[in-house]
């Protein structure tokens, strides 16, 4: 500690820090422009200038001068005053004077400045300069007359989002906020918007909506990525009208701008029946009563296991809890499953097998009484754990990585947040990054070494990795307690490192820069996500990643991890509330008469098996949009009797449905998430619902109707129950993750050898990947009046300018894309970041559908055509 | 359109990454007499630096010029000394007899006059730069026979 005095008051403070940072957290006022606290101090403005002794005699910024022992620290005088007010009268000599209709007035930091300092009038004068406003991009204004050339704005793009997208152009008094080209091209996540600390750049969708003062807040959960941003919901007259998030000011794209998605004028506000083939409204009572009368009909004719359920990322752990435990106490099966079961559940499967099952022991008893949201467990002293849970990474710590090693992942695209840590990482001058992914993605510019790989080919790839750090390393010793060793270093036999590494499409010595690389490393992390996971051997690749970090992970190093990214808000939630034909919440294993998974579920209607369910109810889960192989999906859930949908919009599996219960989405309800590193997130309802219901109360209804006794009053009851049967999550509460950081880990792993081949059949010349858009999660932000669809309003076949030519195709010129399985017709456009061959579609939007062309994986092979 | 070649042959002499940009950036605006847009944005690619900070850095300097610089560039200095000693009719003289304004080009696009801030030969003051050339005490009489010896 360090004990020094400010205006005559002694303060005690931490080693490191700054006098203003000192200053702010003892409410002592200091004025600032350049400063914010999401960003390395720069010193530009000098308005933060403090008298300190002892010290130069000049006085001293307070946003860069660290706290010393015995410092004396003066923050106003009569000199101070003078300064700043001459500096803040300097900044005014142009100031655009459009406060009334600048958005900014009523929260802008130089209007309350130069009130503070009560500035009156401005004696200077200067050239007046041609402000270029740029009214043209998307969902971004930027005013360079209004600019105070903090450059927060350029330091939060480039330190934090990594995009480097907006730059100073010439300098000194010329000096403008620019970008080189026009329209803006960047990531759209506004983080610029929110961080200036005047009205230089205006988000678009809030433009002349409100003033400041006018918006009631709310913090709640972003719901568009499982990154579990938590986030300000800034609305007024039963509308969101922005969002924020006023500590480290970073949404991303979708985050910001995706809000409108809950006014959508396509959500579904009543329920529907299907009659003769269309659907008409009904009320509540009515739909209900006819979904307790079918399934009761299904089930006395075909037993309890006729009724399948499939769980949503999208609802919170309470609706999903409540979802299983209507399933198993009410209908008495264990027939339900969810959509993760093709991307995450296999990435668990893996990590599950290397590290073992999650549990908890030595926990006491659970306490009777404690607050909303919080585990009834204390993590007790000599509590121990293992398992997955405690080699998942948490995106807090994996700035302390000091090597990365992405497979797979475009990361911002996937989690944007996951892409802000790396960015944080990089701080740290040992850290090394290693990218390794079958096209060029925004990381690579920020990598030691990039690994570009063929198309399907990451298990060949990590076999390689495997004999390089083999052979670099012979007599390697994990340092979490490992068996199979030796049996594992056999399945590398087959092929030579140099086979690998052509079978790969990688160079030899690259595998051996990043065996190197991760030998040397003190905190590993691994990462990987959705796009590797959703081919058919996705579960093989998560364990090939699994046996790394158990052969090179220092789980006891922070930041040392498995990284596995979600690409829905509560895809890890539904695993640990266990919507799961074979778990319980907790993951606890169910031996006698596991359910169906959804492959299984599906195989079953296919082959006509005695054990193929009749009716399905989905809890969101767009089936039909979402699982490869689209025509497949039809076909089969045409074949049930019965399904029910609750769901926000009228999707293509809701289509299919007799009875669509409309729910409500992130605002309007409360409840949990658990964000893909298991950060529990606490959802706050801003919003009225509108004639919807949440999911558990239409669950709990349902229930009741088939027998159950459900009486829940409010979410946080039913999370209340959910917790005491999670041990693994002791000591929990929102913002926090599990296993607390206070359990002692006993980590234990089991080498799983690991297919080493490409699976990718066929003959068509090109590798098509379904992958993702930056500005999209799920199909929630492809409607209107979502900010996302003014950067992208639809999926565009993204190729190589080599491949197009060869094809005789220009950017937004139509090609039919052709595979085994089906055809689609796609606009295309240019993008030198695939390697010729190699196409990507992103399969947010109904059209073009991807998975027409899937079979069972997220990769396929196809034919192109000019149309 | 993009002469590829002619770019090319100026990127082959470098390493090819970022540090690399202010010598490029200064072969192009040599050679092409301006940085044309497209050539930017392949700089931009080829040193893996980001288009912004590219335009951020030839902006900057004074150098570099955005747009289409005349065969001859007149530089004349507004130091202190060039100021006492009568530049800014030098300027004056300099525009006139040119018919163009400080920053820009004659249409013929044979001259681009600019102001600068010192060119270091106060002793010699008024000064004008034509290209590499200094010309000493420059008094309004001498400015057309300079003038003449690059027309």
């Amino acid at each position: 500690m360090v004990n020094l005095t400010i205006d005559g008051r002694a303060i005690q403070a931490k080693k490191g820090q700054t006098i203003l940072e000192v200053a702010r957290d003892n409410g002592i006022y200091i004025p600032y422009l350049c400063y914010h606290k999401a960003l390395k101090p720069i010193a530009s403005c000098r308005i933060c200038v403090v008298e300190v002794k002892p010290g130069p005699p000049r006085p001293q910024p307070a946003c860069s001068t660290y706290v010393t022992e015995g410092m004396e620290v003066v923050t106003t005088s009569e000199r101070l005053d003078v300064i700043r007010r001459e500096l803040v009268k300097l900044v005014l000599i142009n100031h655009a004077l459009d406060c009334p209709i600048c958005d900014k007035g009523g929260e802008c930091e130089l209007q309350n400045l130069t009130h503070a300092l009560g500035i009156d009038r401005v004696d200077y004068e200067a050239q007046v300069l041609t402000p270029h406003i740029d009214y043209e991009s998307s969902l971004i204004e930027r005013h360079p007359d209004r600019c105070v050339t903090c450059g927060r704005c350029i330091r939060i793009c480039r330190d934090r989002v990594g995009a480097m997208a907006i730059h100073f152009m010439n300098r000194g008094y010329y000096t403008e906020l620019g970008s080189g080209v026009l329209p803006l091209d960047c990531e759209f996540c506004g983080s610029c918007i929110e961080i200036c600390p005047v009205g230089a750049l205006i988000n678009k969708v809030f433009k002349y909506q409100a003033r400041a003062w006018e918006l009631e807040k709310t913090e709640t959960v972003c719901p568009f990525c499982g990154g579990g941003c938590t986030y300000q919901v800034q609305t007024r007259d039963g509308r969101i009208l922005r969002v924020a998030n006023q500590d480290s000011i970073l949404l991303c794209g979708r985050g910001r701008f995706g809000f409108p998605v809950v006014h959508s004028e396509d959500r579904l506000t009543t329920p529907l029946i299907k009659e003769n083939g269309s659907f008409r409204p009904a009320s509540w009572g009515e739909a209900l009563d006819l979904v307790a009368q079918r399934f009761q009909e299904i089930m006395a004719e075909a037993g309890p296991g006729a009724i399948y359920g499939v769980g949503s990322p999208r609802a919170t752990n309470e609706s999903n809890y409540l979802f299983q435990k209507f399933f198993r106490e009410v209908l008495k099966t264990n027939n339900l499953d969810n959509p993760g079961r093709y991307h995450f559940v296999r990435g668990m499967a893996g990590l599950m097998a290397v590290f073992g099952v999650s549990q908890v022991d030595g926990l006491a008893a659970p306490a009777a009484r404690v607050p909303a949201y919080h585990s009834p467990y204390e993590v007790t002293e000599g509590a121990t754990g293992s398992g997955l849970m405690f080699v998942l990474g948490k995106l807090a710590d994996l700035p302390q990585a000091d090597v990365a090693l992405v497979v797979g992942a475009d990361v911002t695209t996937e989690l944007p947040p996951l892409g802000w840590a790396l960015m944080k990482a990089r701080e740290n001058e040992n850290f090394q990054l290693i990218v390794a992914n079958p096209r060029a993605t925004k990381f690579d510019r920020y990598a030691a070494l990039s690994l570009q790989y063929k198309p399907g080919a990451e298990r060949l790839l990590m076999g390689g990795l495997f004999k390089a750090i083999f052979a670099a390393q012979p007599d390697i010793a994990p340092v979490i307690n490992a068996a199979g060793l030796e049996e594992f270093k056999e399945s590398f036999k087959k092929f030579s490192l140099k086979e690998y590494a052509t079978k790969a499409g990688v160079d030899e010595g690259q595998l051996k820069t990043a065996a190197e690389l991760l030998l040397k490393a003190q905190a590993p992390a691994i990462i990987f996500g959705t796009e590797l996971l959703g081919q058919d051997k996705g579960q093989e690749n998560a364990t090939a990643l699994a046996d790394l970090f158990l052969l090179v992970g220092k789980p006891g190093n922070p930041g040392s991890g498995v990284y596995m990214a979600a690409e829905k808000a509560n895809t890890l939630g539904l695993l640990v509330v266990g919507v799961l034909p074979d778990r319980l919440p907790g993951f606890i294993p169910i031996d006698k008469d596991p359910g169906l998974n959804l492959e299984q579920m599906l195989e079953a209607l296919e082959t006509g098996h005695d054990n193929a369910p009749q009716a399905l109810y989905a809890l969101g889960g767009d089936l039909v949009r979402w699982l490869p192989n689209r025509s497949r999906t039809e076909k089969l859930l045409k074949k049930l009797k019965f399904i029910v949908v609750q769901d926000a919009f009228l999707t293509d599996t809701a289509k299919l449905a007799d009875v669509i219960l409309p729910v409500a989405i992130h605002v309007e309800q409360e409840g949990t998430f658990f964000s893909s590193d298991s950060k529990l997130g606490l959802l706050r309802k801003a919003l009225p619902e509108n004639g919807v219901r949440p999911d558990w109360q239409i669950i709990m209804e349902l229930a009741n109707r088939l027998g159950g006794a459900f009486k829940y009053v409010k979410p946080a009851q039913i999370f209340q129950e959910l917790a005491a049967q999670l041990p693994v999550c002791a000591g929990l509460a929102p913002g926090h993750c599990f296993p607390a950081p206070g359990l002692t880990a006993k980590l234990s792993g089991q080498f799983v050898p690991f297919e080493q081949d490409i699976s990718l059949p066929g003959r068509r010349p090109y590798t098509l990947i379904v992958g993702k858009s930056l500005q999209h999660s799920g199909s929630y932000t492809t409607h209107q009046p979502c900010g996302t669809l003014m950067v992208t309003p639809g999926a565009r076949l993204k190729m190589n300018p080599e491949d197009a030519v060869a094809l005789n195709l220009g950017a937004g010129e139509t090609a039919k894309i052709i595979s085994s399985h089906g055809e689609i017709t796609a606009s295309v456009s240019l993008d030198a970041d695939l390697p010729p061959g190699v196409v990507l579609l992103p399969d947010h939007f109904g059209e073009p559908a991807a998975n027409r062309l899937t079979l069972n994986s997220n990769l396929v092979r196809v034919t192109i055509q000019k149309m | 359109m993009m002469d590829e070649a002619r770019l090319s042959a100026i990127l082959s002499r470098y390493d090819g990454e970022p540090y690399d940009l202010i010598p490029v950036l200064q072969d192009i605006q040599d050679q092409y007499n301006y940085l044309p847009k497209d050539e930017l944005h392949e700089v931009a690619v080829r040193l893996k630096v980001p288009l912004t900070q590219v335009y951020s850095v030839a902006t900057f300097y004074k150098m570099f010029s955005l747009i289409p610089k005349g065969k001859h560039q007149l530089k004349i200095c507004l130091g202190t000394t060039c100021h006492l000693k009568g530049g800014q009719r030098l300027v004056a003289s300099v525009c006139n007899r040119l018919g163009v304004e400080v920053g820009y080009t004659t249409k013929d696009r044979q001259f681009s006059v600019e102001t600068v801030g010192c060119l270091g030969t106060c002793a010699q003051a008024p000064v004008m730069m034509v290209d590499d050339k200094y010309y000493a005490r420059v008094t309004v009489d001498k400015v057309s026979k300079i003038l003449k010896l690059y027309a």
